[in-house]
């Protein structure tokens, strides 16, 4: 911002910027694409992104902001397209990559919504978020819970259908209402996304990449409903609690597990804490 | 001392018909009402000696809880029952069950006798006559609405949305919002300055308290609490002399108090587990903490910000207020 000399230059570049800022704010449209090969692999990853969708867009009401939320194929999501805020992709390794290449070059996000590997995390590109849990995130929850409680087998999960506290109950009863089946990890890995993306939206009123790029990777503080404000790591790891379950698929507690660490609002007790 | 606190009242009385003001002059009971998510109930306390008087039997889910404007009552939010409970405050018994949409969760009491509540699942909020037991308005809002405060002037009602971040101004002329205010994530409470001017509204996920000027919706200034590890901002009160704002901190089992005018945090007094309902005595001398996890009611000396005893209640309290 160039220096302000007049008191009159001044009063000008305020009214400036407040007009932008309400022209931004008012009838902004946010046009996010979901990248997805036709395979029910995907079916619940695309769903929790709708309902993440049907969500910003109840906020946008009130904010005169309307999200799109448009499902293209693999193949169309590696040509290059203008007016895209980002870049939801819930597809195999190879064709993440592609899109993350096509779209990383004007600093659109882009979202892996289904993929678990470490690997993926630690090539470390700028723009690339993972909403996810990695599969060291998960084996850390499971070892956590083995700390304290002897010879139980048990699973790590990002979410489970009968998630109460932090207002679960809430987000779980939205999405059977909406689609008429328990929401699982799968779907809240999407809604995850589309949520973020509206966040970003609403705190910059822009509907510009870059933007939303800067804010999720630098201010970002998430509401995933498990509790703790989820911030990205330098990998674009989604940092969260984790939910575990037992052989019988009921839910027995949370990571990182009390007893098990110094600090269970600590995060990074879950996997890699970020690129090395 | 506490002068002060006396200049709130005066001013509201001044502004209510005069058969309010009459209401108004009945004996208090000085009983405490607790809400009992878990067990269904509502605890009632003698707040001079701290024995339980009765536990009540109300229907399903209970969170919300209030006075009546003239205290004869006191309604109770019963989420699972779609219905407001209606508690006789001098003969604790629940005298009515109102229908009032679907899942209401909080309410507030407009001076002029209706209820604000947030419609949870629904997105709304509604406005319900007791008297007549009829839906006035249903009133579209964000997602996941909780907490709801009037005015004390009763010209506005606030309504925040959990999940959608933002708290709605409803003009009561009107029932329609009129102004959406982004805050922090996840918020909870909202409470109000004596003069209508000002309104705190406090975020649990974002972990901070927000100070909203009324004249423009605009939050004005915000504080964050993390320096209390692991703090769930949810409840939010005044103290009578407008100093002092409380804040209880969920699962980070205390009650913050801050610097009303610099929002700077003065003191975090330790309570039970997981207190989410707060109440302030007439005189600002006594606090007491609805210990969600502890099934508890913690009583604070605000004097010397110290807990000086706790009452057994039922399961999962969750709202508390005082009729003093």
């Amino acid at each position: 911002m160039h220096p302000i000399k007049t008191p009159t230059r001044l009063f000008a570049t305020l009214l400036t910027l407040l007009a932008l800022d309400l022209q931004a704010a008012e009838g902004l449209k946010v046009h996010m694409l979901l990248v997805t090969p036709d395979n029910e692999v995907y079916a619940s990853h695309i769903k929790g992104a709708v309902l993440g969708q049907t969500e910003g867009n109840i906020q946008g009401r009130f904010l005169g902001i309307d999200y799109q939320l448009e499902e293209v194929s693999a193949a169309s999501g590696a040509v290059a397209r203008d007016g895209i805020s980002a870049v939801i992709v819930a597809a195999p390794f190879d064709q993440l990559l592609q899109v993350y290449e096509t779209y990383a070059k004007s600093g659109v996000p882009v979202f892996n919504i289904a993929l678990q590997n470490d690997g993926l995390r630690q090539v470390c590109r700028p723009g690339l978020y993972h909403t996810p849990p990695s599969d060291r995130m998960l084996a850390d929850a499971e070892q956590q819970w083995a700390k304290v409680n002897d010879g139980a087998a048990i699973t790590a999960l990002a979410w489970h259908p009968e998630f109460v506290k932090f207002a679960g109950r809430d987000l779980n009863k939205r999405y059977t209402e909406q689609f008429g089946e328990p929401m699982d990890s799968a779907a809240w890995a999407g809604w995850a996304a589309t949520r973020i993306v509206a966040e970003a939206v609403v705190r910059t009123s822009s509907n510009e990449g870059p933007v939303l790029n800067a804010y999720i990777r630098d201010e970002l503080g998430f509401d995933g409903q498990k509790g703790l404000a989820q911030t990205f790591r330098n990998n674009g790891q989604l940092r969260q609690p984790l939910l575990l379950q037992d052989a019988e698929g009921q839910l027995v507690g949370e990571a990182p597990v009390r007893g098990a660490v110094a600090d269970t609002n600590d995060l990074d007790s879950l996997g890699i804490p970020g690129c090395l | 001392m506490n002068k002060l606190s006396a200049k709130p009242r005066l001013r509201m009385l001044a502004g209510l018909p005069l058969l309010l003001v009459a209401g108004l002059l009945q004996a208090q009971t000085h009983r405490l009402f607790v809400t009992n998510e878990g067990d269904n109930t509502v605890t009632v306390i003698d707040s001079r000696t701290l024995k339980v008087e009765a536990t009540i039997a109300v229907g399903n889910r209970p969170r919300g809880i209030g006075f009546s404007p003239d205290h004869s009552k006191v309604y109770v939010a019963l989420g699972d029952d779609d219905a407001i409970g209606v508690i006789d405050t001098q003969n604790l018994t629940l005298v009515d069950t109102i229908p009032a949409g679907s899942d209401p969760e909080a309410f507030a009491v407009h001076p002029g006798g209706n209820l604000y509540l947030s419609n949870e699942d629904d997105n709304l909020a509604s406005v319900l006559d007791p008297v007549s037991r009829e839906i006035l308005a249903e009133i579209p809002v964000g997602i996941e609405p909780e907490g709801v405060g009037v005015t004390p002037d009763g010209s506005k009602v606030l309504v925040t949305s959990e999940s959608t971040n933002m708290v709605h101004v409803i003009d009561v002329s009107q029932n329609a919002v009129v102004a959406n205010i982004l805050v922090g994530a996840r918020p909870r409470e909202v409470t109000f300055t004596a003069d209508s001017k000002w309104a705190f509204v406090t975020s649990e996920v974002a972990g901070e308290v927000a100070k909203l000027d009324l004249a423009t919706n605009k939050v004005v200034q915000t504080k964050s609490l993390q320096e209390i590890d692991g703090v769930k901002p949810k409840g939010v009160l005044l103290s009578p002399d407008e100093k002092l704002l409380y804040i209880s901190t969920g699962r980070s089992n205390s009650v913050a108090v801050l610097d009303a005018e610099t929002l700077e945090l003065i003191d975090n007094i330790a309570v039970g587990n997981r207190v989410w309902g707060i109440a302030l005595s007439r005189d600002g001398s006594r606090l007491y903490a609805a210990n969600g996890v502890s099934n508890t009611v913690s009583v604070v000396d605000t004097a010397t910000r110290k807990e000086i005893a706790t009452v057994d209640v039922g399961d999962m309290p969750w709202g508390v207020v005082l009729d003093d």
